[in-house]
């Protein structure tokens, strides 16, 4: 006649999570502030343009003129095969790509550099340009004087419109669903557990299960709505990449949230009060906030530091939605990240399997 | 919720049946070999001064700590075998309850019904307690006297056989504590037996068919009211004061009235 205690806990604690307005901020407004914040001041436009070189000629000529190029600050240089550096641009890690001639500097040929452009960078390939026209101007001037026997033609390219926004949103929501998982519960837990609001529930016949459940359940719907807001975000307002399955990424957002909510647990079933959660919530969550490619890349991170990081849970879940968003992998593409977080979830559930009380 | 005695009165017999029972926290023996029996629609009161372990020996029989040994049966069920099977038929009262945040006391009441199965009324339970006019109130922000009734009437929603109160009047002004003394003799009619903890010896002689006195995790005696206070006199106690018409109490109630405050 009535449904599981479980189903109808669900109901009430999905409630009592809607009239809290100190969640509501944490979880839906400051992420969301967050990500505006980071998306209008595009950090990822501050940077250098990235300048892809391939060198047919392989001479004294070329070398020189390469070099010249590599003392301009605002040039990061890479040079590689004309095939890869083509790839580098699609990708959009090359704003601006020349082709340097086999017969670069020969006066009897036609001497024509080649540059292909990110159709989509504009501004960076702009000044990539002008500064690769001085610097052929040079050249020419040293080999004839004057005279113009190197041209720069340009050749704008369909590549991928990548920004800085395509990398922040799968970081975002992965910072978002990591912060929901860990504090909600180990807050909301502490206080029933101090106030006795535990104890209360233990004098009836509740199977502490339901509860568990009733609350997992809540949250991993909360983890659901958050992502799909942050996502709507980034792509109507940022026009941000979505190259993935919805679904996949939702799943991934889940499967994060899971082990965020059990390592929640753990904390509330150590901290005997709301001080003693805070800073060991913290001590969790801060360091991954900025080692786990959050707001910027863990390339720029000592050698060390990459290998450590690649083994905390935030940046299994950021990198199998980042790999989701920009690149549009499937699930099963993403298999090492989702074993990454599973393992995760396996310790966590265990430690808060260990550390719980009910009073 | 309407209650007929019918429900209740049919079956005879004690409800409850503890038998040597022993709980331990480190070096003190909190329950040292308690055993007693309540009879079904008794009023039965577990007195003693802090620390005896009437509290400890209650919460056993409830179903929410496990014994060290012996036994605690409610309704012929073990309490050690099948907690939750106890739980559904008890009502419990504890010394400090709390409930969720962000509820109504209202839907505080139906949500415990659903762990319960039960489809709650929430009204009349808050209007014998005096609280129907709160049903929207958050139970933080109820006042001390005002927590403790809610907490009686949340002990209520599954329509226990048996309702365990633990210190139920403690820090209440005489209005309420009468409020509750009349509730626990409606249930007695219904049919109900109350088990209670208390330190106001009134109240005990008020409402209670038996008491058990503990100290020091023993029942040092258990008995009547009426014969317990009879012994006393038969070994020669007397009273100094001699019989007062009035107490000061009556003067209180006669002063401010017998309605409850604090609305």
């Amino acid at each position: 006649m009535f449904a599981k205690p479980a189903v109808y806990l669900t109901w009430w604690s999905i409630k009592m999570w809607s009239r809290d307005r100190a969640a509501m901020f944490w979880t839906f407004f400051l992420p969301l502030v967050i990500m505006v914040i980071f998306g209008l001041l595009n950090f990822g436009e501050l940077g250098k343009v990235d300048l892809g070189i391939v060198d047919l000629a392989d001479n004294e000529a070329s070398s020189q003129f390469i070099d010249g190029l590599s003392e301009i600050d605002a040039l990061r240089i890479e040079t590689g095969s004309a095939e890869d550096e083509r790839a580098a641009l699609a990708d959009g890690k090359r704003d601006l790509v020349i082709l340097l001639p086999v017969d670069l500097a020969d006066v009897h040929s036609e001497n024509q550099i080649v540059a292909l452009y990110h159709g989509s960078r504009q501004t960076e390939a702009r000044l990539g340009l002008t500064v690769t026209q001085s610097a052929v101007d040079e050249l020419n001037f040293a080999i004839t004087g004057a005279e113009r026997v190197i041209t720069l033609t340009e050749e704008s390219v369909e590549a991928r419109d990548l920004g800085y926004i395509d990398f922040l949103m799968p970081g975002v929501i992965g910072m978002a669903i990591m912060q929901l998982g860990l504090f909600s519960v180990a807050f909301s837990f502490v206080t029933m557990k101090r106030e006795g609001v535990l104890r209360r529930l233990l004098a009836t016949p509740l199977d502490p299960a339901s509860l568990l459940v009733a609350q997992v359940i809540t949250r991993l719907i909360v983890v659901v709505i958050q992502t799909m807001i942050l996502a709507a975000v980034a792509v109507f307002l940022f026009s941000a990449e979505f190259a993935g399955n919805f679904f996949a990424v939702l799943l991934a957002a889940a499967m994060g949230g899971a082990v965020f909510l059990a390592m929640g647990f753990a904390v509330s079933g150590w901290a005997r009060t709301e001080q003693q959660a805070a800073p060991l919530a913290n001590i969790v969550s801060l360091p991954m906030m900025f080692l786990s490619g959050v707001f910027f890349s863990r390339d720029v991170l000592p050698d060390i530091l990459q290998r450590i990081t690649d083994f905390l849970p935030l940046t299994y879940l950021v990198e199998a939605i980042r790999g989701m968003t920009v690149e549009g992998d499937t699930v099963l593409m993403q298999w090492p990240n989702f074993l990454g977080l599973a393992v995760w979830l396996v310790v966590a559930f265990v430690i808060a399997n260990r550390t719980f009380r009910w009073e | 919720m309407s209650v007929t005695s019918a429900k209740f009165a049919k079956e005879t017999g004690p409800v409850i049946v503890v038998e040597d029972l022993r709980k331990r926290y480190g070096d003190i023996q909190a329950v040292d070999g308690v055993s007693f029996e309540v009879e079904r629609g008794e009023v039965f009161a577990l007195l003693g001064p802090n620390g005896s372990g009437k509290t400890t020996t209650i919460e056993i029989i409830e179903g929410m700590r496990s014994a060290d040994s012996g036994r605690a049966t409610v309704a012929g069920i073990d309490v050690s075998k099948n907690p939750k099977a106890v739980k559904q038929l008890v009502g419990v009262q504890l010394q400090s309850s709390a409930f969720f945040e962000h509820l109504k006391l209202a839907e505080l009441l139906k949500m415990l019904g659903s762990i319960y199965r039960v489809k709650v009324d929430p009204v009349p339970l808050l209007e014998a307690v005096d609280l129907a006019e709160r049903k929207s109130a958050s139970f933080r922000t109820l006042s001390g006297g005002q927590k403790q009734r809610f907490a009686i009437a949340a002990s209520l929603v599954n329509n226990p056989d048996v309702v365990f109160l633990d210190e139920p009047t403690t820090g209440l002004d005489p209005q309420a504590r009468r409020l509750i003394w009349d509730l626990a003799k409606t249930w007695k009619q219904e049919g109900r037996t109350v088990v209670l903890t208390t330190h106001y010896m009134e109240e005990a002689e008020e409402l209670c068919d038996r008491v058990a006195v503990m100290d020091n995790g023993k029942i040092i005696v258990s008995a009547s009211p009426v014969q317990l206070i009879d012994q006393l006199i038969s070994r020669g106690f007397h009273r100094e004061q001699e019989v007062r018409l009035a107490t000061l109490e009556d003067v209180f109630l006669d002063l401010t009235g017998r309605s409850l405050r604090e609305f």
